[in-house]
Order: structure tokens, then C-alpha cells, then sequence
């Protein structure tokens, strides 16, 4: 283990969140709400103060970054940014009770949007927007932004990168990891500020957009209304938002494709295909049995496809309660929060191209029971698929299944609330949605939960958003030992 | 620049390696998946798994605005496609690997039918390389510049040498009659020293000297090397670089005797080389060595396929008294050790291959500064030296070196100007047009201005 490495690289992501603090701050002092603009400077200094020494003091003896030291580094940072972005909340006295602090503020990097906040009527801007804003980086991812920052952390940088970015295989988009970085982030900002004037045409306040947008462009859910986008009673906004959920959900290589090459290259993703087959089914499913419910077609499809959107594109705004909607339709909820959206997206779940794989995997093992010498390579975008690739997607569908049963098992220990809920708001917090159903559904929060299992919901959330594998390294001993 | 290379090989791998550090955008083109994950762990490059000579593959990859393409792969046939199809896409140079002796004879034709702009051959590389050291005994090593004005010679100092235990600046004062030469850079124990005026040279350090050509040579005289010349030469291993390091140096009247372990191949050789006197026998055996008169040969070359059979003759051969060794080693590692054992010539196609290739694409890369003209990497890599031609309007015009301010670990070794050399010092400046040489313990530069500067 290259511990000074390790060092150096998370003081430069500190200092990188204490600057993406910033514009919170200038927030806080525009609404000079008591307390709020001091817990942000409090936080600020703090990383900075922290940061500096272990940027310019950590000389590593060798700047080779394996694998080992990618894993730890991602690892480490996640967990010290949500510990230190935490401390708003607390020094603001929003949330008073640190754990508390501590979950909100790793739901909003992970781009969960799972909340134990209950007053949303007495917030302090500047902290709301912070809350918001950690969406907006968690969903690009924050090494990424340090690789884009600093051009001098070349060379092994592809660990870092392939542990933060979603998606079973890394896919450069140009050939320099300093250029994709920067590239993935320019695309990122377009489309939000993009988001953002279309809110603000469809009436929205600037405040309210901006914390708006930060949620459907991470796909995070964060809102500042208790009653998420169903607060605003406008169907304009509604399908906005829809339109701008599910295209968060695709990957952005394909964004960068479309605009340099041929936009009917892009389009002819297999992985978008599946993407919008699965949307498009669940939401006309949704739409049929939701139609005795509302008043016409229109209305249903306006309900049914927020919803759907919302879900499986991991952002879990709400526009309806849907913990009282008919039950087939809550499992597909249920069905597309575990797909998620695609890889190289700002999604959670387990990614489009996995189902898509699993599915041609499954497919594959029927056909070979009765025909057992036919040679059957899973093909997927018109190439072979490697066998390599292929168990480790099932392992992770296991492992994944796995750690849903575990969270769900360990918050049940806490004795509270029923089946239906405690898994639903494991697998929710694993998939990075938000809403559960039942006691943690769309209208209620995660306030009934005592700490250790919002601590145990904290690190389902950050082993969803980096893909299991390096929150679990973590806890294996070998990867401490000397190498 | 945009450079494709094909071919994750050894080859491709290093090249990939040099070209990401001096900035250049890389993608690597392979079907071995397991290739290509090592290089894309290792390496901050785009990798692309398919055939290279497939249209499909190299859009994918980019070609159409790529500006170089390197074809490395296993196969001449594939690699001469590569380029072609590459060409026709639109990217602009196209460097393909040829090996094979009989695409050779028509390389010209080849070359421009199929329109590529350099074919390397290793085996004829490191044959050209192996007989310009058998020209020179005494050196280790020898690049020239300046359209060959000026050579820069690479040889071990010993105890009794002249030059050896006062400091380089007392040299020309104590040493009465020496030709003066620039003491360009020394290896010691593995690091590279570029020298100030209190240097002492220690015996056993590997000292290059730069000046012109006559200059050199009178040099060499002068410490007593250059008594020797090869006249006999024993080459075991008649592979490729055999065959055609026999056939480039017996017209040069050196009689050459040729060790190969397999009949047939020693049949062919004897067909072919009618001036070579072919053996064929186990070029191990020592007592067959001893037959064939090793301990008269001047210089005895070991070019079989395994470094460990190369390494261990050579040794024998030194141990016999043979002046010049020289080996073949394909494992870059390595070569510090071999160097350690008393075995200063080593030669790996490999190395010279990339060598080659950095040449030609450092020679492409305008960066609206100086074009680097050549570029020859010293010391297996540990040190370059470059040839610049200076610009008219840049900083550095007219002024003294003195009064420069020089980057560290830099040195200004020679500057050609209007045909005539000069080994500069503090007074001396550079004008426009003059061919500057540089030696740089880093790798990356690409302009002169990067070097010196008012």
C-alpha cells in the first residue's frame, strides 16, 4: 500500500470539496438565514486546513497507482466526503444529531435522495442548497472532477476511474483520462444549466430550479419540499422533469458521440435500446392500470411515466404516493429500481447493460441444457462478449442480491416497521433511488429508523454507488497488508 | 498528435508507453483482451480489441483523424494492410513493422505501392547497428548528427586512460596534445551524470565524447584505442540478423564465419553467402568455438534466440581474449546487469526498433516551435540526445550561452554551423539555421525553447 499516495490524493479531494462548497456559501450569504452561511465556512476551513498539508506535505515515494491503491483511494474519499460534508448540517444546527447529518449527507453524494429530514418548512438556504448540490457531484463523481482539476495526476489514473464510474467495463472516450474527465464534466454542466433555464421558463423560482436540477441531473431526489415535484402542481414541470430523468439515465459517451460523429450512431446503442424497451414497457404497464385511478389516459401516462422515470433512473422524486397505487404496479417499481439506468450514466441500480447481459446469460444456460454442444457467445453492441466479463456480471447480480438480503436482514434487528419496508428501503438505498414502500414510501422518510440502521442504509448506499466492490475491499485484511 | 498502434506486443507496448509521456493522444489496437486490460491498467490510453487491418476496427479506433499510425503486430501481411486501409481512411503517416527478408528486396516498391512512409525491419536495424560498432572497436556505442558532421562516441574509461582522475576543466592544460571533445554524459553505476568542469571520470564509468568526425578519431588515437581493427568475426546464430549482418559486412572484406545449430538453415545460409564461411555445429559447445579459432577473432557477436545462450558465450569469448563482444538481449531489464559483467555492447531489436519509430514520429510533431530533426535515446533510455535546427525568432538567438538560462540536467553539446563544428563554451551563441545538439537526462522534450531560454 503507497499510503503517502493514497494521503495526497484524498487532501486533493478535500480541497476539491471544500471548493465545491463554495457556491453554497455565496447562497447562505445572499439569504442571510441565522447560523447557516458560519456551518458552511466552519466546513470549508476545516477541509482546507486538513487538505493542504496532506496535498503538499505527502511525498510519495513512487506515483504508480495499482489497482489496490485505486480501490482505497475511491473507498476512503466517498467516506470522507459525506463525514465531512456532513458538518453543515450539524454546525447549523438542521441536524442536530450527527448520524443523522451523516446519512442525508451520504444519501445526497451517492445521489440516493433518502432523507430523515422532517422540517422543511424552516431550512437555512445555503445548507439546503449544499444538501442539493452534493447530488450534482456525487452523480459525475468526485475523482473525476479532481482527475478533470488537475492535470498532473496522470499516468495509472484508469483505477480510480473504474472504481467511481458506473458500468461493468471502463469505456475512455478519448484516449487521455484528463480529457474524459473534463469532457464527461462539460457534457454534465450543459445539460444541466440546459435543465435549469427550461425550469425557469416553466416558472419555477431560481432557488427552486437550482435545487431541482442538482436532483434529476445526479438522479438524487433531494427536493426542498416535503412533497417533492407534486409540491409545484404543475404538469408542465412534470414532464420536464420526466424528460430530463430519463436522459440522465443514458450513458454519456453516447452524448459525446452524438454531437462529435453521427447521431444515428449513437442511437443505435444496444444499451439504449434496452434502456428505453424497459422504460417504455413498464410505463405503458403502468399507465393501463393506473387508468381507473385517474381521470383519463393523459393523466395516467403523466403519472405513470414520472414514476417509472423516477425509479428507474435512481432519482425518486415523487409526484404521487405510490405506496397506494395498485400492487402490480408498485413491483414494477420494485423491478426497475434494481435495473437502474445505464452504465456511464449518473444512475444507480445495476446498470441496463448488466440486465441486458444477464438476461442473454440466462438465455444461453436453457438452450445449453438441451443442446449442450452448441457454441453460444453472448454477444452485446454487435461484438462477443469475453467470458471474464461475463461471471463477474453474475457474480455481482449475486453479490448485490446478497448485500440486499444482509442490509435488509441487519436494520430488521433494530425490531421496527415490516418486511415490505425494511427491504424495500435496503434495496432502495442500494440502488441509490430514495423512496421505498410501505413506512419508507414516497410521502414518508427515514426519520422512524434508529442509528445503526441508518449507519448500516449509509453503507448500502455507498457500496450501490461504487459498484460493491470497493466499500466491500475495505473489510477484506489483505488489502491493508504490505503488498 | 493522434497515434494509433497496432500490435500489443512488446514493441507496441513500449512505444505506447513513450508517446503517452510526451502528451500524445495513444489508442491501442489488439485482439488479445488480456493485452490490451495490461496496457490499459498500466498505461493512460484508449484500447480497442479487433483486427487491425479491419476498416471497421480502425473507425472505431479513430483513424480517420488520426495522424500516425504504427503497425506492430506479429504479421508483415497484416501490418502493410493496416497501413493501407488506415491510409485510405485519411490518416496521414502510416509506420509499419517488416521483417520478413524476402518482402525486403522489393521493401521500395512495396513501400510505395501500398503508400507507407517508414517499414522498419528490426533485424536489419540492429544488423546495421552491430556493424557500425564492429567499424569502431573501441566504442560501445556511436550515434552521429548534423547529416554525420558530428559523432558522439560512448566508451568505458579505464585506469590507464589519459582523461582518467583530474577534473574534465584541467584536461586540456595537463594532457599535452589531446584534441579537445565535449565530455557529453557519463554513466555511473547505472545513473547518468551530465558533467560540469569539476567532474572526475573514474575508471569504469562509460564516458560519451561529442566532436567532429576527425576530431574524434584523432581522440581516440590519441588514448591509444584505435589501434584495432576487425578483421575476423565470428557470428553464432544464423538467423535473421545474422544473414543480414554477414551479408552487409563480408563485401567490407571481413572474413566472417557463421555458427548455426540446424542443417538446413545452415545449407541455405552456405547457398546464399557463398563469401561466409558457414559452420554448422552447437555454437555453445566451447570446444567447437576453440576449433573454429575463437580466440584469433577480433569480434564474436552472439545472436541466438535465447539471451541466456548469448550472455553466457559472450562471457566465454571475453574470457578468451576476444577485444570486441557484442550481444543480443531482449530484455530491457537486463541490460544493467549484462553491463556489470564487462559486457558494454548490447543490442536489442526491440530497442532499436521503438528507437527508430520515436524518431520518425518525435520528427512529425510540429508544435509551432523547433522541429526536433533527430532524436537518438542513450544509455538504453536513460538520456536522449536531440537535434534541433534554431529558428530565427526565438529567445535564445545571439546571445551566450553563459547568459542563458538553461534547463537542469541539460546540456548544449554541439552546434553545427554552416558545415563547421563547434563544441561550445560560456562565449559562444547560437545563430539561426545552426543544428544545435542537446543531451537531456529526461525524456518528453520537444522543443528547444523548453531547453534554453533568455
Amino acid at each position: 500500500m503507497n499510503k503517502r499516495l493514497v494521503l495526497k490524493i484524498l487532501g486533493a479531494t478535500l480541497l476539491i470539496e471544500a471548493a465545491t462548497m463554495l457556491p453554497s456559501y455565496v447562497v447562505a450569504l445572499v439569504y442571510h438565514d441565522p447560523g447557516d452561511g458560519e456551518a458552511l465556512l466552519k466546513t470549508i476551513l476545516i477541509m482546507v486546513f486538513l487538505g493542504l498539508p496532506m496535498w503538499f506535505l505527502a511525498k510519495p515515494r513512487e506515483s504508480n497507482l495499482r489497482a489496490r491503491e485505486g480501490f482505497v483511494i475511491v473507498a476512503l474519499a466517498w467516506l470522507g466526503l459525506s463525514g465531512f460534508g456532513a458538518l453543515p448540517f450539524v454546525f447549523s444546527g438542521y441536524l442536530p444529531n450527527y448520524i443523522d447529518a451523516l446519512f442525508e449527507a451520504v444519501s445526497g453524494f451517492t445521489t440516493t435522495g433518502a432523507t430523515v429530514v422532517t422540517n422543511f418548512e424552516h431550512y437555512p438556504h445555503g445548507v439546503m442548497f449544499w444538501r442539493s448540490f452534493t447530488h450534482w457531484i456525487g452523480g459525475m463523481g468526485v475523482l473525476v472532477l479532481t482527475l478533470a482539476l488537475l492535470p498532473q495526476m496522470t499516468g495509472r489514473t484508469s483505477h480510480l476511474v473504474r472504481a467511481e464510474s458506473p458500468g461493468p467495463s471502463l469505456s475512455k472516450i478519448v484516449p487521455k483520462m484528463g480529457d474524459s474527465a473534463k469532457i464527461l464534466y462539460l457534457i454534465y454542466a450543459a445539460l444541466t444549466a440546459l435543465q435549469f433555464a427550461v425550469l425557469l421558463l416553466a416558472g419555477m423560482n431560481p432557488y427552486d430550479a437550482a435545487i431541482h436540477t442538482f436532483g434529476t441531473a445526479g438522479t438524487g431526489g433531494f427536493s426542498n419540499y416535503g412533497a417533492s415535484i407534486a409540491a409545484f402542481h404543475s404538469p408542465l414541470i412534470e414532464w420536464i422533469i420526466t424528460f430530463f430523468m430519463v436522459l440522465f439515465g443514458i450513458n454519456f459517451a453516447l452524448f459525446y458521440r452524438a454531437i462529435t460523429g453521427d447521431w444515428r450512431d449513437a442511437l443505435r446503442s444496444e444499451e439504449l435500446h434496452w434502456y428505453l424497451g424497459i422504460y417504455g414497457t413498464a410505463t405503458i404497464f403502468s399507465t393501463m392500470l393506473l387508468l381507473p385511478r385517474y381521470h383519463g389516459f393523459w393523466e395516467a401516462l403523466r403519472y405513470g411515466s414520472f414514476q417509472v422515470a423516477s425509479v428507474m433512473s435512481t432519482t425518486g422524486y415523487a409526484t404521487a404516493d405510490f405506496n397506494l397505487w395498485p400492487v402490480a404496479v408498485k413491483m414494477v417499481l420494485l423491478l426497475v429500481m434494481i435495473v437502474g439506468g445505464c452504465a456511464g450514466s449518473t444512475a444507480g441500480g445495476i446498470k441496463v447493460v448488466r440486465t441486458a447481459l444477464l438476461f442473454k446469460l440466462g438465455r444461453r444456460e436453457i438452450r445449453h441444457t438441451f443442446q449442450p454442444r452448441k457454441v453460444q457467445v453472448v454477444r452485446f453492441e454487435g461484438k462477443g462478449v469475453e467470458e471474464g466479463m461475463l461471471s463477474q456480471v453474475a457474480m455481482f447480480f449475486c453479490v448485490y442480491v446478497l448485500m440486499l438480503l444482509l442490509g435488509a436482514f441487519a436494520i430488521s434487528l433494530e425490531g421496527r416497521f415490516d418486511v415490505e419496508t425494511n427491504l424495500t428501503a435496503a434495496l432502495t438505498c442500494l440502488s441509490n433511488v430514495g423512496p421505498g414502500l410501505g413506512a419508507v414510501g414516497p410521502v414518508e422518510n427515514f426519520a422512524g429508523y434508529g442509528p445503526f440502521a441508518k449507519l448500516v442504509l449509509s453503507l448500502l448506499m455507498l457500496a450501490g454507488r461504487l459498484e460493491l466492490f470497493p466499500i466491500l475491499a475495505l473489510f477484506h485484511p489483505a488489502i491493508w497488508r504490505k503488498s | 498528435m493522434r497515434i494509433l498502434v497496432v500490435g500489443d506486443g512488446k514493441v507496441g507496448h513500449v512505444l505506447a508507453e513513450h508517446l503517452t509521456r510526451e502528451g500524445h493522444n495513444v489508442v491501442i489496437v489488439d485482439i488479445d483482451e488480456e493485452a490490451l486490460q495490461r496496457s490499459e491498467d498500466t498505461l493512460d490510453v484508449m484500447c480497442i480489441r479487433g483486427n487491425g487491418a479491419n476498416a471497421k476496427t480502425l473507425i472505431d479506433a479513430g483513424a480517420q483523424k488520426a495522424d500516425i499510425i504504427i503497425a506492430a503486430t506479429a504479421s508483415d501481411e497484416t501490418n502493410m494492410l493496416c497501413c493501407l486501409v488506415a491510409k485510405r481512411l485519411g490518416t496521414q503517416y502510416a509506420i509499419a513493422r517488416i521483417r520478413d527478408p524476402e518482402y525486403n528486396e522489393s521493401l521500395n516498391l512495396l513501400r510505395h505501392e501500398l503508400d507507407i512512409d517508414m517499414a522498419i525491419n528490426p533485424e536489419r536495424a540492429t544488423a546495421q547497428e552491430i556493424s557500425r560498432l564492429l567499424r569502431f572497436p573501441f566504442a560501445n556505442n556511436i550515434e552521429s548528427f548534423a547529416r554525420g558532421r558530428v559523432e558522439m562516441v560512448e566508451f568505458r574509461a579505464q585506469e590507464h586512460d589519459a582523461v582518467v582522475g583530474r577534473p574534465l576543466r584541467e584536461i586540456a592544460a595537463k594532457v599535452h596534445g589531446i584534441p579537445q571533445v565535449l565530455y557529453a554524459a557519463v554513466e555511473r553505476d547505472g545513473s547518468v551524470i551530465i558533467p560540469g568542469g569539476d567532474f572526475v571520470i573514474e575508471p569504469g564509468d562509460r564516458v560519451h565524447v561529442a566532436a567532429d568526425v576527425v576530431t574524434i578519431t584523432e581522440y581516440f588515437r590519441f588514448l591509444g584505442k584505435n589501434s584495432l581493427r576487425v578483421k575476423d568475426v565470428m557470428i553464432l546464430g544464423g538467423g535473421r540478423i545474422g544473414y543480414y549482418l554477414a551479408k552487409m559486412i563480408a563485401p567490407m572484406g571481413v572474413h566472417v564465419s557463421l555458427i548455426e545449430i540446424n542443417e538446413k538453415k545452415a545449407n541455405r545460409l552456405s547457398e546464399a553467402l557463398p563469401d561466409v564461411n558457414v559452420i554448422y555445429g552447437d555454437g555453445t559447445d566451447q570446444e567447437l568455438l576453440e576449433q573454429e579459432g575463437l580466440t584469433q577473432m577480433d569480434a564474436f557477436i552472439a545472436l541466438c534466440d535465447r539471451d541466456e545462450e548469448n550472455l553466457m558465450t559472450g562471457l566465454f569469448a571475453a574470457r578468451q581474449g576476444v577485444p570486441k563482444v557484442v550481444v543480443k538481449n531482449n530484455r530491457v531489464a537486463y541490460a544493467d546487469i549484462i553491463s556489470s559483467m564487462g559486457l558494454d555492447s548490447i543490442v536489442s531489436p526491440k530497442s532499436i526498433t521503438c528507437a527508430h519509430i520515436l524518431r520518425y514520429v518525435r520528427a512529425r510533431v510540429n508544435g509551432g516551435g523547433t522541429k526536433i530533426e533527430k532524436l537518438y535515446r542513450l544509455m538504453d533510455g536513460k538520456a536522449e540526445a536531440l537535434e534541433f535546427v534554431a529558428r530565427p525568432n526565438d529567445s535564445y538567438i545571439g546571445v551566450p550561452l553563459r547568459e542563458l538560462h538553461k534547463r537542469p540536467n541539460t546540456l548544449v553539446a554541439v552546434i553545427v554551423r554552416a558545415g563547421r563544428v563547434i563544441v561550445p563554451f560560456g562565449n559562444d551563441h547560437i545563430e539561426a539555421g545552426d543544428n544545435v545538439v542537446i543531451i537531456a537526462c529526461e525524456s518528453g522534450i520537444g522543443d528547444l525553447n523548453e531547453v534554453i531560454r533568455k
